[in-house]
């Protein structure tokens, strides 16, 4: 065999601290290599083309790369020697830059441990063998997980690029966050006049189906072939019959019912349509509130039901889709505020979730889009709004900025004075973060126009006094105590993972980071996409975001879906486990460890084998780790490639 | 009725529908009993159990996957049949179990230790709590209980824990719970000294593969990667690192497998401990996975299992 060796020095970040013409040297001697070279950017044309020339001039079969990492530019290189005519299998990379230069300055020992990482790379080299790709159908279905705006969004450019789309969503209507709010910043425009229509189109798409009341039970396969099942809850409503004329929410005599859509600000019928633009517009029943579910009274709406939609003995309902990609738009839920017992979060009642402001300003809400004290109804003269509550605070594990919350907050104090033109409005505020365009205009109007008092500080506690509440903080930029007497508090609760994220995560095997965001696969480069090939990311899923962000994702993530759609079949990836049924004793546990199922148990002669499926395989190595005789050998990264790479670093 | 005829009359009853039971006879000498495979009645008679009755015949049972076989078992042999059974390497209905209560089993190096040398036995007795044995015409004795396997002193499960036939009553076990004191005090021990103590162990391999061939756990047979080329992790030079290598290969591969009847110790032809290392792997599953081989039947070993966070495996926090 004859490699070549090209020792990157990108510019100075890697020959500032590391010999690249020593490394190069050096690497001569390490067996079968037969021509090395230090080059400035093996990335760049001349580079590249400066090895396809090696690999003719020498007769080359195999290079190995010492720059980077791998992830940056192993496709880059395998392009580079398959246009030499080599198979793109027979190449190895060595990262001398994150793994060396970056991280010592000691010349002499980086250039050392350059040359050590190349020998490991030449050392595997020399075991590659040439792999070749598989081809397989892609299903042209995408599945959207989460309705709201991000995932409409989403579902509807997927669909308007001409593919069928199932939409599943938790709730019994689409709509998602953005349905619950009154108005919109910066444009103060409202929010359900802009996402109504949308709500509709998804609706009236031909393209798009839409499994309310629903969640993800598993998901098979892989990126084209998914086989997704779907638990679908019980409404006790027949859909296909129900109008949503809204007779039943009439007659309902359990009005006690958690209101879910308004925040629990009031209360609602245990038969219900959230809201007016409720898409479907179907009726569900609450079975922790209906007479005749929990105590077998009353079923007054299968009476008054003019199609006869009624059905309390409605079971749940498990189907299963077939689609090729996937794209999660599972959104955020709120901080719980009873974490901040100082602030009386979730005893007093006059202090709220700014989310159940919204429901208090809106003219669909539960008093109207009068704003009212939960309390008893009395009008605020005095609101104070409590920012980052649940959002830049490590002692309740939330370091992170919610992102969205200065703007709302700023609106919502707009938006009180226009309903209560003789009210107050305080702002508590660590910093104000108004990065969007017109966004930091809004919040100055919100001070100077609306004449909100923006006080810079925390809150240290609210108590109640009489019939109002003292709001204790300070004021660090007059570095004074305040104690403002307020009517109603609202907090400016943070966003944290949508609940149930991890367990979606772990379905769809898609990295979540610690507060239950999803991982996108690159945080600059590759925002929408996963490390799960086929899975793709939008909204606030992905960590906060407003709507205008969360919207751009969802047909990011829809361009995505679409690019992948464009080929007619896909290659798989060659690096891949195979069997060696001579060594497998027929134990299945390769079989019980594979997470994508690819493994399946065949007779071989009376004897039972294990074999691995090409195209589903991943590549993923469980099974190799697992199989005890080594039966199971990963392409690419065989046990002895390995040794071998471990024996090069231990013999330097 | 003693518990050999009543075990002999249940072997008999059953036999006509199996193809085979294993138990154990007298082997070649007094004081070795060797495997005995019973496939027509007269063979049954054959049949002894006591101290001597050293080998967990579960080995057997994987390489007769696809015949109906009977085997005798005594506690720590059972384990083995729960775990091959859990792992798929046997079919449990395919395998009859008998059971019978375990007074411990004798360790014929603690035999040689405490009697001299023994290689010309003439007859051996098992009287009450003595061994009594003639060797050259001349009678010596040992109380038993100094000539048991270490393991049988911390013996918990003396009687099968899975059976489909058991002789006799069930007996009490000599201790309740296992504390692997022996791991721990080895622990205490210096590094340098835990290194010495396993080099001068390890130079003294012969590569026999004795302690893989009587590992009831060990079905790689003709593939173990000891002995293979490709993968190739260990080489066949004769070096203290290969044989050690093939040693950690030989424990991590029984990592939450191992049910501790200590054949690989019992057939190591020089005597290296091996079993400690494969207790200290028992204790670290048992402490991270709170799970022991072969004693619950429905129980998931940790390898064939994921948690996203193990329980008592800090994965963040640090």
């Amino acid at each position: 065999m004859k490699i070549g060796v090209f020792i990157c020095h990108c510019g100075s970040n890697i020959a500032g601290t590391v010999d690249t013409a020593q490394v190069a040297r050096t690497a001569l001697e390490f067996p079968d290599v037969a021509f090395a070279t230090d080059t400035m950017y093996a990335c760049s044309e001349p580079g590249q083309e400066a090895i396809v020339q090696a690999i003719k001039d020498h007769g080359l079969d195999g290079v190995v790369v010492s720059s980077c990492t791998p992830l940056m530019h192993e496709p880059t290189f395998r392009r580079t020697v398959e246009r030499a005519g080599l198979n793109r299998f027979m190449f190895e990379m060595a990262n001398i830059r994150e793994h060396v230069s970056w991280i010592g300055k000691d010349t002499e020992a980086n250039t050392r441990k350059a040359a050590e990482l190349t020998r490991m790379a030449v050392e595997k080299l020399r075991r590659n063998m040439p792999l070749f790709a598989k081809q397989f159908e892609v299903n042209k279905r995408v599945l959207v997980v989460g309705g709201g705006v991000a995932g409409i969004q989403a579902a509807l450019d997927c669909a308007d690029g001409g593919r069928e789309v199932v939409l599943v969503e938790r709730e019994s209507t689409i709509g998602g966050k953005m349905a619950k709010l009154d108005k919109t910043f910066p444009t103060v425009d409202c929010s359900s006049c802009v996402l109504g229509p949308k709500m509709v189109d998804v609706a009236q798409h031909p393209k798009i189906t839409v499994h309310a009341l629903s969640e993800i039970e598993d998901v098979k396969g892989f990126v084209g072939n998914f086989e997704i099942a779907i638990r679908r809850k019980a409404a006790y409503v027949d859909w296909a019959k129900c109008t949503g004329c809204g007779l039943c929410m009439e007659k309902c005599p359990s009005r006690k019912s958690l209101d879910r859509f308004n925040e629990g600000v009031g209360t609602t019928t245990a038969i219900n349509i959230p809201f007016p633009q409720a898409i479907p517009k179907k009726a569900v029943i609450d079975p922790a509130f209906c007479l005749k579910l929990t105590k077998d009274k009353c079923g007054v709406c299968a009476k008054i039901c003019p199609t006869q939609a009624i059905d309390f003995k409605q079971q749940e309902a498990l189907f299963t889709e077939q689609v090729g990609a996937v794209i999660a738009a599972t959104g955020y839920d709120l901080f719980d505020i009873s974490k901040y017992g100082e602030y009386g979060a979730g005893k007093l009642p006059d202090v709220i979730t700014g989310l159940q402001y919204e429901r208090l300003l809106s003219a669909s809400g539960p008093t109207g889009g009068h704003v009212q004290r939960p309390s008893d109804g009395r009008e605020p003269k005095t609101v104070v709004f409590v920012q980052c509550v649940g959002s830049r605070d490590k002692s309740v594990d939330r370091p992170y900025c919610s992102g969205f919350c200065c703007m709302y907050t700023a609106k919502q104090v707009i938006l009180t004075r226009d309903h209560i033109p003789d009210s107050t409005s305080y702002v508590f505020y660590m910093d104000i973060r108004a990065p969007g365009k017109m966004y930091d205009e809004f919040t100055r109007r919100a001070m100077e126009e609306y004449g909100a008092r923006y006080v810079r500080g925390r809150v240290a506690m609210i108590y109640p006094k009489g019939d109002k509440y003292v709001v204790r903080g300070a004021d660090t930029l007059m570095g004074t105590q305040v104690e403002v007497e307020a009517d109603l508090v609202v907090l400016a609760a943070g966003a944290e993972a949508s609940q149930g994220a991890g367990k979606l995560a772990e379905k769809l095997r898609i990295s979540y980071d610690k507060y239950g965001f999803f991982l996108e696969s690159h945080p600059k480069l590759r925002p929408v996409e996963t490390n799960t090939a086929g899975v793709y990311l939008a909204g606030s899923c992905q960590g906060p975001k407003d709507i205008p962000a969360s919207v751009a994702q969802g047909s990011a993530a829809a361009a995505k879906v679409l690019a992948l759609f464009s080929k007619d079949k896909l290659e798989n990836d060659p690096m891949i486990a195979a069997v060696d049924i001579r060594r497998c004793v027929g134990c299945g546990k390769c079989i019980q460890v594979c997470p994508f199922k690819a493994i399946k148990e065949v007779d071989f002669r009376g004897e039972p084998k294990a074999e691995v499926i090409e195209t589903v395989c991943q590549g993923c190595g469980l099974c190799t780790a697992t199989c005890p005789q080594g039966a199971i050998q990963l392409a690419h990264f065989t046990d002895n490639q390995i040794l071998a790479e471990v024996n090069a670093l231990c013999l330097a | 009725m003693n518990v050999l005829s009543q075990l002999k009359e249940q072997i008999a009853a059953t036999l006509p529908n199996l193809d085979l039971v294993i138990g154990w006879e007298r082997g070649f000498d007094p004081l070795h009993h060797t495997p005995l495979f019973m496939r027509r009645p007269e063979d049954v008679e054959r049949l002894v159990i006591d101290a001597l009755c050293v080998h967990n015949l579960a080995v057997y049972l994987p390489g007769l996957k696809n015949k109906k076989v009977g085997v005798a078992v005594k506690g720590c042999d059972s384990r083995a049949v729960n775990q091959l059974a859990r792992e798929g390497l046997i079919k449990r209905e395919n395998v009859v179990v008998f059971g019978f209560p375990c007074d411990g089993a004798a360790d014929l190096t603690k035999v040689r230790r405490q009697l001299g040398d023994i290689s010309g036995v003439q007859s051996a007795a098992l009287e009450g709590d003595l061994l009594r044995v003639v060797v050259d015409g001349k009678e010596r004795e040992t109380p038993l209980k100094d000539v048991l396997a270490d393991k049988c002193l911390r013996c918990r499960y003396p009687n099968a824990l899975t059976h489909d036939h058991f002789a006799g009553e069930p007996r009490e076990a000599r201790v309740q719970t296992d504390d692997y004191k022996d791991v721990v005090d080895f622990e205490a021990l210096p590094l340098e000294a835990r290194f010495a103590h396993w080099q001068q162990e390890m130079q003294r391999c012969i590569r026999c593969y004795a302690c893989r061939n009587a590992c009831p756990m060990c079905v790689c047979r003709d593939h173990c990667v000891a002995q293979s080329r490709d993968p190739h992790w260990v080489t066949q030079e004769d070096e203290t690192r290969e044989k050690w290598m093939f040693q950690i290969i030989h424990a991590m591969h029984l990592a939450g497998r191992c049910v501790e009847c200590g054949e690989c110790q019992r057939a190591c032809p020089v005597d290296i401990p091996i079993l400690a290392l494969k207790r200290k792997l028992n204790k670290e599953i048992r402490e991270l996975f709170d799970f022991e081989a072969g004693v619950d039947p429905q129980a998931v070993p940790p390898l064939l299992s994921f948690q996203v966070e193990e329980k008592n495996i800090n994965e963040r926090g640090w």
